[in-house]
C-alpha cells in the first residue's frame, strides 16, 4: 500500500500500471460477485465461479504493485508515512460506527444484559491471552524494524515471520472462539449481543488478516531482496492501530 | 519537452496512472451515470405528471418499478455523478496543476480509486439486469430495506466501492495539496479551488467511512441475521437513520465546496480580479467543515427525537449560513467593479448565485423545527435541495468543463450550441422547481406517484414540471454532444485564452503532456492565483 509512485525526476511518456485494475477486477469477483451469488441468489455455483475468477487476479494485481513499487523511485520520496495516518483517521472512524451501534444496544437495554441466549459460562480468559499475543506481535514488529535499520536483512525477515506467526495465533484463537459458541448455538443471530460481537471481533479479525497479508507481501519481498523502510514503517504503523483497536474491543465487548 | 507521444493508445488510456487521465475517465464515468440518472428522472416526471397511474404497470403488485427509479436516480446522481464529478474529475485534473505538482502523491492509488468507482457503476447498473431490483431509495433505510424483496447486496457494494475510491482519493489528494506544492507556494495563496477540494476531502476521509458501517451493519442484518436495526431483538432502527446521515449530510459540503471553488475560479478569471475577502472566505470553508458534523439530526425532525436536541439541531442548522455568507460576500465582492467578461462559464457563474440564493434561502425554513413539520416532507424541500444540491452543483461540474474544456481537449467550446444548451438548462430547471416549491406548500408530499386523494389542481403544477425536465434534457443532449463536437472540430485553443494568472494557464502546454510542467514551478511570495493587478 505505500510508496506507490510510478514517476521519475522528469517524465516525458505517458505512465502506466495494470496492478491497480487487476486489484479492482479481483475485488469485484472474488468480493462483490461472490458474496452477492451466495447470499442473494442462493448459487454455490456463481460464488465459486466468482472467487474462482477474482482471487488469482487479486493476487497477481497485488504482486504486480509491490514489485513496481518496491523497484520504481517515486516522484516526492517518503510521503506514504504521512499518508498511513489519515487512512488511519477514517479507520478510527469506521470503528467508531460500530461501537456506536454496540453502545445503542447495550444502553437502551438497561438492566437486560447481556440479553437471553448468551452463554453464561463465556471464555474470559482467552482474550487475554490473546491480547498478550497481539501486543507481543506488535513488539516483535518493532524488533524487525530496528533489526532493518541496522542492515541486518536476515534478523528483519526472522523477525517478521515471528510476527506473522503471532498473528497467525491469535486468528486461531479467534477461530477456535467462534466454533465453540457456535457450538453452543450463540450464532450472530442469537440476540443484539451476539449481533455486536460477531461484528466487531470480525471487523477487528479481518483487519489482522489485511495486516498479515501485508506482512506476508513484505516478508516474500524481502527474500527477493527488496525491502523499503516506508513500506515497513507504513505496515508496522497500521499493525499497532490494529493493536489499539484491539483493547477496545476486549474492554468493550468482552469485560463490559 | 513534454510533448504527448503520438497517436492514441487505448493501454496508455485504460492503465494510465496520469492524474490528468484518470480525471477524464471519472468525467465519463460520472456523465454516464448522470445520463442514465437523467432517463430516471424523466421516467419519474413522467409518471407523476397525472394524479393516478400513469406509466407504471405493476399498480397492483406494489409499484416497485417507480421505487426502482427512485433508487437509481437518487444514488446514481450523488455516488455517481456529483461525487465524482467534484472530487474525482475536477480534483484529479486540477489539483497537481494548479499546485505546480507533476502528479498526485500516489498514482497508483489513483488508478485504483478511478477504477473502484467504475466497479461501483458496474454493481449499480446490475440493478436493471437482475429480477430483484433495488426499490429502496438511495437512503435504504430499515426496516424495509431488509425486508424488501430488493436485493440489498447491490446497494450495500455499490457505496462500499465508491466509498473506498473515495476514501482512498482523499488520502491522496489530502497528503499531495499537504507534501506536493511548488516552492514556495504559501497556504494563503492557494487556488480557492483548491481550498474547496482540500476541505471537502476532509469532511469526505472522516464521514465516508461511518456510512460504509452503516450500510455494512444493514448487509449483516439482511443476510446474516443480526439485530442492529431490529427493535424487536434489542436494536434501533433509528441507529441507522443517524449514522447514514451522519455522512450523508455532510456528503453535500462535500459537493458544495469543490462546486464553490470552481465559481471562484470563474468569477475571479473573468472579472480579471483578486477573490474579495480570501482569508475570510477560507475560514468560511473551515467553519463548514467544522460544523458539518453536527447538523444530520435535522434529517430526523419527522422520525421521533427529544425536543430539546430538536432546538439544538436547528441551532446548528442555521449556524451553516454564516460560512455560507462569508463565502458569498466574498463572491459578490470577487465580482463588483470586476471587467467581467460574460461568456459560457460565466454564465453558469451567475446562474449559481441565483442558484444559491434561492436554494440557500429556502433551506431557512426547513431548518426551522416549526416551519419544518409543516414543510418536510413534502415537494418544498424536493425543490429546496434540487436547487441547491441538484441543480447548483450540476452546474458547477458543467461550468468546470466549460471553463477548462480548452485545457483539457486542446480546443474552443462551440460557443453557439453550448448558449442553447445553457439557456435550455437554466430555463427548464426553473420550470421544473418552481411549481413543486408551490405544491410543497399547499402539501403535495414528495416522491408519491399517486397523489389522487390530494386536490386536483396539484396535477397541473406536476405537468408544467414534467415539461421542464424534458426542456432540461433537450439542453444536457445539447450540452454534453456539445463537448463531443468541440473536442474533435473546435477552433485550437491557445495556452491561456482567458487571460489567467492561475498556474494551470500560465505554466502549461495545452493540452498538458506527461509530467504537466515543461520547467519546474517555483512561485515567489508576490504571487497569488488571482494577482491581476501585478
Amino acid at each position: 500500500m505505500a510508496n506507490s509512485s510510478s514517476g521519475h525526476g522528469h517524465v516525458h511518456h505517458w505512465e502506466t500500471s495494470v496492478a491497480p485494475m487487476l486489484i479492482v477486477g479481483g475485488i469485484l469477483f472474488a468480493v462483490v460477485f461472490a458474496f452477492i451469488g451466495w447470499f442473494s441468489y442462493n448459487s454455490t455455483m456463481l460464488a465459486v465461479v466468482s472467487a474462482g475468477v477474482g482471487t488469482p487476479l487479486l493476487l497477481a494485481g497485488i504482486a504486480k504493485w509491490t514489485g513496481e513499487a518496491l523497484t520504481q523511485k517515486p516522484l516526492v520520496e517518503g510521503l506514504s508515512p504521512a499518508a498511513m495516518p489519515i487512512f488511519i483517521i477514517s479507520e478510527v472512524f469506521i470503528f467508531l460506527s460500530l461501537f456506536a451501534g454496540y453502545w445503542t444496544m447495550r444502553l437502551s437495554a438497561g438492566a437486560d444484559w447481556p440479553p437471553a441466549g448468551t452463554p453464561t459460562n463465556f471464555n474470559l480468559v482467552l482474550p487475554i491471552i490473546m491480547t498478550v499475543i497481539l501486543v507481543a506481535s506488535s513488539w516483535t514488529y518493532h524488533v524487525a524494524e530496528a533489526k532493518l535499520e541496522h542492515n541486518d536483512k536476515a534478523g528483519f525477515k526472522s523477525w517478521v515471520l515471528i510476527s506473522i506467526v503471532l498473528g497467525v495465533i491469535f486468528l486461531g484463537c479467534t477461530f477456535y472462539e467462534y466454533s465453540h459458541l457456535l457450538h453452543m448455538k450463540f450464532t450472530p443471530s442469537t440476540n443484539a449481543y451476539s449481533s455486536a460481537f460477531y461484528s466487531i471481533t470480525g471487523f477487528h479479525a479481518s483487519h489482522v488478516l489485511v495486516g498479515l497479508g501485508i506482512f506476508v507481501t513484505i516478508l516474500l519481498a524481502a527474500m527477493r531482496g527488496l525491502t523499503n523502510k516506508y513500506l515497513t514503517f507504513c505496515a508496522g504503523l497500521y499493525w499497532h492501530f490494529v493493536d489499539i483497536v484491539w483493547f477496545f474491543v476486549a474492554s468493550q465487548v468482552y469485560y463490559w | 519537452m513534454s510533448t504527448a507521444s503520438s497517436g492514441f493508445k487505448l493501454s496508455e488510456w485504460i492503465f494510465t496512472t496520469d492524474h490528468k487521465r484518470i480525471g477524464i475517465l471519472y468525467l465519463i464515468g460520472s456523465i454516464a451515470a448522470f445520463a442514465l440518472a437523467g432517463i430516471m428522472a424523466l421516467l419519474i416526471r413522467i409518471e407523476q405528471s397525472s394524479p393516478g397511474a400513469t406509466i407504471v404497470s405493476d399498480v397492483y403488485t406494489g409499484g416497485e418499478q417507480y421505487n426502482v427509479w427512485l433508487y437509481f436516480h437518487g444514488a446514481a446522481m450523488i455516488l455517481g455523478f456529483l461525487i465524482p464529478g467534484l472530487t474525482g474529475f475536477a480534483a484529479n485534473y486540477l489539483i497537481p496543476l494548479m499546485i505546480g505538482a507533476k502528479d498526485v502523491a500516489f498514482p497508483r492509488i489513483n488508478a485504483l480509486s478511478v477504477w473502484l468507482f467504475w466497479a461501483g457503476i458496474v454493481v449499480a447498473l446490475l440493478t436493471f439486469v437482475v429480477p430483484d431490483k433495488p426499490d429502496f431509495m438511495w437512503t435504504g433505510y430499515p426496516p424495509y430495506s431488509i425486508k424488501s424483496g430488493g436485493n440489498l447486496a447491490l446497494y450495500v457494494f455499490t457505496v462500499h466501492l465508491i466509498g473506498f475510491s473515495s476514501i482512498l482519493a482523499s488520502v491522496n489528494f489530502l497528503v499531495t495539496i499537504i507534501y506536493m506544492r511548488a516552492p514556495g507556494m504559501g497556504w494563503m495563496q492557494l487556488n480557492m479551488f483548491i481550498w474547496g477540494s482540500f476541505t471537502a476531502l476532509i469532511i469526505q476521509l472522516v464521514f465516508v467511512p461511518v456510512l460504509a458501517a452503516a450500510v455494512t451493519l444493514l448487509l449483516f442484518d439482511r443476510y446474516l441475521g443480526t439485530h442492529f436495526y431490529d427493535p424487536s431483538n434489542g436494536g434501533d432502527v433509528l441507529l441507522y437513520q443517524n449514522l447514514f446521515w451522519f455522512y450523508s449530510h455532510p456528503a453535500v459540503y462535500v459537493i458544495f465546496l469543490p462546486a464553490m471553488g470552481i465559481f471562484y475560479e470563474i468569477y475571479a478569471t473573468m472579472a480579471k480580479n483578486r477573490i474579495f475577502n480570501y482569508k475570510a472566505a477560507v475560514y468560511g470553508m473551515i467553519g463548514i467543515v467544522v460544523v458539518a458534523g453536527e447538523v444530520w439530526v435535522h434529517h430526523l425532525y419527522y422520525s421521533g427525537m427529544p425536543d430539546w436536541i430538536r432546538i439544538g439541531q436547528m441551532v446548528t442548522t442555521l449556524l451553516i449560513s454564516v460560512p455560507v455568507g462569508l463565502m458569498t460576500i466574498s463572491m459578490f465582492g470577487t465580482l463588483y467593479k470586476g471587467a467581467i467578461t460574460f461568456n459560457i462559464p460565466m454564465y453558469y457563474g451567475v446562474a449559481a448565485l441565483y442558484l444559491l440564493l434561492i436554494g440557500g434561502l429556502t433551506g431557512i425554513p426547513l431548518a426551522m423545527t416549526v416551519m419544518a413539520v409543516h414543510l418536510g416532507e413534502t415537494s418544498f424541500t424536493h425543490a429546496h435541495f434540487h436547487f441547491i444540491m441538484g441543480i447548483f452543483a450540476t452546474f458547477s461540474v458543467f461550468a468546470a468543463v466549460d471553463f477548462w474544456f480548452p485545457k483539457i481537449s486542446g480546443r474552443m467550446l462551440h460557443v453557439g450550441r453550448a448558449k442553447v444548451g445553457f439557456w435550455l438548462n437554466f430555463i427548464g430547471v426553473n420550470v421544473t422547481f418552481w411549481p413543486l416549491f408551490i405544491i410543497g406548500v399547499d402539501g403535495m408530499p414528495r416522491r408519491y406517484w399517486d397523489y389522487s386523494q390530494f386536490p386536483a389542481y396539484f396535477a397541473d403544477y406536476h405537468k408544467v414540471a414534467t415539461i421542464g425536465a424534458f426542456i432540461v434534457a433537450v439542453g444536457m443532449i445539447i450540452t454534453v454532444s456539445n463537448w463531443l463536437f468541440s473536442a474533435i472540430s473546435g477552433e485550437k485553443a491557445g495556452n491561456n485564452p482567458w487571460g489567467s494568472k492561475s498556474l494551470e494557464w500560465t505554466h502549461t502546454e495545452t493540452p498538458p503532456g506527461p509530467g504537466n510542467f515543461p520547467k519546474d514551478v517555483v512561485v515567489d511570495a508576490e504571487w497569488t492565483p488571482y494577482n491581476y493587478s501585478r
